[in-house]
């Protein structure tokens, strides 16, 4: 208990040092400055908080009911899994940085767009553990339903759906600050209330402690939303799974067959891509087809221009984008490791870590700009913070998967504390570092996105504020498609050095 | 604990023929060669043979939880899956397979309702007093111990009201008193309702006490050594293990066991 008070109010303390510290720079409002400002500000801010917390939630729901339907589908018929899979994937690779100013010229002004993108942050981050949960059964338990002559119908309902709660609490935790961050960079693309509008205007106005405010404001919320959802777990009697971020049996395919289940779903994106545009009768002007795009790069007048555009941006935002996502993996799992070495000191950081996880990062990519400057460091930073909490929670609680009698019988052999981690707790943690960096790679193309259209203006994320702003949507199309594929590809190339990584230190990790 | 008054009487069981049935598993191993055997209904049928000779292939294939390789299996004619479907089957495996969230109550229950059986709360409370868990309603699996938990694995299968009965090594974790009492008391149950029953046990003691008939299987891949019939009364008379009989037939089974052994 005292741990769990210690790591808030440490946290409080170093916010107030470093204020202090920085104080007369403009950078960093403590905590009674912003209190201050709080009080100050109440009616503007509560209003906002209304107008964004409203939409996030209807995005929570609507995103996480999408989830909780395709999971059930995906059980129910697991031929289709490999398939919801891979769309739900592409679908949670669009920057929300494009899709924000597509929505909005197609919901046209109000809260669409806001809800939308709200729901779309939030479905991967639920189906995801989900699908693992539903899969997580012992056979045992299927056979008995199966020896009483009922189908899949009655696992799901008797068993799967039961056992897989806890991974669907866990998914929903994650959500809360996923559905307020999505509602947020919704807001950012034009809309006239909420806190991702007050962010906006306080960038520009470099009004520090505002920024700070909105930023608590923000993070506080999510952190009760999270908290809340945790106590209706421990109400429901459904402790925190034993594992989250398991991919949940990827297809144990001979690669071939995988090979072509990436072509299928290579094709199949532009195909249903082209169907909902006719389907939807949407505006050519503002929704590109694939064979538009394609014909673009390759024979229009100035696809020359377009290929040197793209390339550059591209490689801007890669430059970003790296350095800062393997910094966040490197920092999050060797301070886990670390930490396995000092328990008591992971005692006070574990929940402090756990809470700034659920905290929508995005929010505070403002404040990152502000500290670190317009510049590399600021980005890298934004990028490397986004990867680095989810990693460190992941990779403590997989050292904490090491297996308890392997660590009884180092312990009978006197085995150091530095034994002890590498032949038993590092290739443990191994599992949940792989899903995590699996995890990080949209989640940093959406930080690095965000904070190049925020703040630094450069690379792929001002190429698509810029094209919307100049209404040059078959620029920003071929953005959302670049981005996409780009992270699609990423996370696929990471699971494949996963499942290799596996085979040899977790096999049981890959069974069923 | 012991059963007040009689069990209720049931259909009877069901006959199932296997015929040429034969399981290869991916990896190569053979866990069963052709295997012909009739078990007939009503009748308790034991299953004793080294570890990993396919005592627990064959339960699965006869369950219709594992597509066979070879040959076939019916019940009455019918296909496993379909004796599934008509509720006429349950099991008790190796791993008693509780669901955790459920309470033991819940968890007995759920075959029936598996099953698509009417509920029958007496039924249920009658069958947790006969495995010794009476008082253990509410708990859940978690605070129940390894042999508490595959007696009420037990229980869960005999509250389904099978005309098929499979239990694989279900004393396994049960202590040696608890275990002698549940063969004297679960037989008279499964024989009112003329059940048939195929149980895998690696003691041969148990096997001769609890079956009317002992199959000894050989080392893998399982091939039929010898087939004993029992001609003990029933119910079992007390002491009936100190009887020349017995220890004959136990004697029997157990030289066919060394002698199936390389
Ligand atoms: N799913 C499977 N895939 C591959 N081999 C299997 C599988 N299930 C069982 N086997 C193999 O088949 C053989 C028979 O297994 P089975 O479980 O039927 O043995 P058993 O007689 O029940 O043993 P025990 O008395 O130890 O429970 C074993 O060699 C086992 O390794
Ligand atoms: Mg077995």
């Amino acid at each position: 208990m005292t741990a769990r008070l210690a790591g808030p109010l440490l946290l409080l303390a170093l916010w107030q040092g470093l204020a202090l510290l920085t104080a007369g720079r403009f950078l960093i409002a403590g905590p009674a400055e912003v209190a201050a400002w709080l009080a100050d500000q109440s009616g503007l801010v509560l209003r906002a908080l209304a107008v964004t917390g409203r939409n996030a939630a209807v995005g929570f729901v609507a995103g996480n009911l999408a989830a909780v339907l395709l999971a059930a589908l995906a059980a129910l018929w697991p031929r289709s899994r490999g398939g919801v899979l891979a769309l739900a994937l592409v679908v949670h690779c669009l920057p929300l940085v494009a899709t924000g100013p597509i929505l909005r010229v197609l919901l046209g002004p109000g809260e669409g767009p806001q809800i939308w993108i709200a729901a779309l942050a939030v479905y991967y981050t639920t189906l995801i553990p989900l699908l693992a949960g539903l899969s997580a059964t012992p056979s045992g338990w299927l056979d008995l339903v199966r020896v009483h002559g009922r189908g899949r119908l009655a696992q799901l309902v008797h068993v799967r759906a039961r056992a897989a709660l806890p991974y669907l609490l866990a998914g929903l935790q994650i959500a809360v600050p996923a559905a307020l961050l999505g509602a947020m960079v919704g807001e950012f693309t034009g809309a006239e209330r909420g806190l991702g509008v007050l962010t906006i205007r306080f960038t520009r106005a470099l009004d520090v402690p505002a920024l700070w405010g909105v930023a608590t404001v923000a993070a506080g919320v999510a952190l009760a939303g999270y908290g809340a959802i945790g106590a209706l777990g421990r109400r429901l009697g459904a402790p925190p799974p034993p594992v989250i971020l398991s991919l949940g049996a990827a297809p144990r395919a001979p690669w071939r067959r995988q090979a072509g289940g990436a072509l299928l779903v290579l094709l199949a994106v532009p195909l249903l891509w082209w169907a909902a545009i006719e389907a939807l009768a949407l505006n050519p002007f503002f929704v590109k087809t694939p064979a538009e795009l394609w014909l673009a790069l390759t024979s229009a007048p100035d696809s020359a221009l377009r290929r040197a555009t793209l390339a550059g941006a591209g490689l801007q935002t890669l430059a970003f984008l790296l350095p800062g996502y393997l910094a966040g993996l490197a920092l999050g799992a060797g301070l886990a490791a670390l930490l396995a070495l000092a328990p008591a000191a992971g005692q006070v950081v574990t929940p402090l870590a756990l809470a700034m996880r659920a905290i929508p990062i995005i929010t505070t990519a403002p404040l990152i700009v502000l500290a670190l400057g317009r510049g590399a460091a600021g980005t890298v930073a934004i990028v490397a913070v986004m990867v680095f909490f989810p990693t460190l929670v992941a990779c403590r609680y997989g050292l904490a998967q090491a297996p308890g009698r392997i660590m009884d019988l180092m312990q009978c052999h006197a085995a150091g504390p530095w034994a002890r981690l590498r032949h038993v707790q590092l290739p443990a943690m191994l599992p949940a570092l792989f899903a995590s960096a699996r995890m990080a790679v949209p989640a940093a193309v959406l930080a690095v996105t965000v904070a190049e259209w925020l703040a630094t203006g450069r690379g792929l994320g001002q190429l698509m504020a810029l094209s919307a702003s100049v209404s040059d949507y078959t620029m920003l199309w071929l953005c959302v498609a670049l981005v996409t594929l780009a992270s699609a590809a990423g996370y696929a190339a990471i699971a494949v050095l996963e499942r290799r990584v596996l085979a040899v230190f977790a096999p049981e990790q890959l069974v069923r | 604990m012991a059963a007040d008054g009689a069990w209720p009487s049931g259909p009877g069981g069901v006959t199932i023929r296997c015929e040429g049935l034969a399981q290869r598993f991916a990896g190569g191993v053979t866990a069963l060669a052709p295997l012909d055997l009739t078990i007939a209904p009503g009748l308790t049928t034991a299953l004793i043979g080294p570890s990993g000779c396919g005592k627990s292939t064959l339960l699965r294939l006869i369950a219709g939880l594992d597509a066979p390789s070879g040959g076939r299996v019916t019940a009455d004619g019918r296909p496993p899956a379909q004796i599934c479907r008509d509720g006429e089957v349950a099991l008790a495996f190796q791993d008693p397979s509780l669901l955790p969230w459920l309470d033991l109550r819940r968890n007995v229950a759920l075959s029936r309702r598996l099953a698509r059986k009417a509920a029958d709360p007496a039924l249920v409370e009658r069958l947790i007093g006969l495995v010794g868990l009476a008082g253990f309603e509410t708990s859940r699996p978690a605070s129940l111990s390894g042999g508490m938990r595959q007696r009420a694995a037990i229980a869960r299968a005999l509250a389904a009201e099978p005309r098929l009965l499979l239990l694989d090594e279900p004393f396994g974790a049960v202590d040696e008193l608890t275990r002698r009492q549940l063969a004297r008391e679960l037989p008279p149950l499964w024989q009112a309702r003329g059940a048939t029953v195929l149980l895998v046990t690696h003691s041969v003691e148990e096997a001769v006490l609890l079956a009317d008939r002992v199959l000894v299987l050989s080392p893998r891949p399982a091939r039929i050594v010898d087939d004993i019939g029992v001609p003990l009364p029933r119910p079992r008379p007390a002491g009936i293990t100190d009887s020349p009989a017995f220890r004959q037939l136990t004697r029997r089974a157990l030289t066919a066991l060394e002698g199936g052994a390389p």
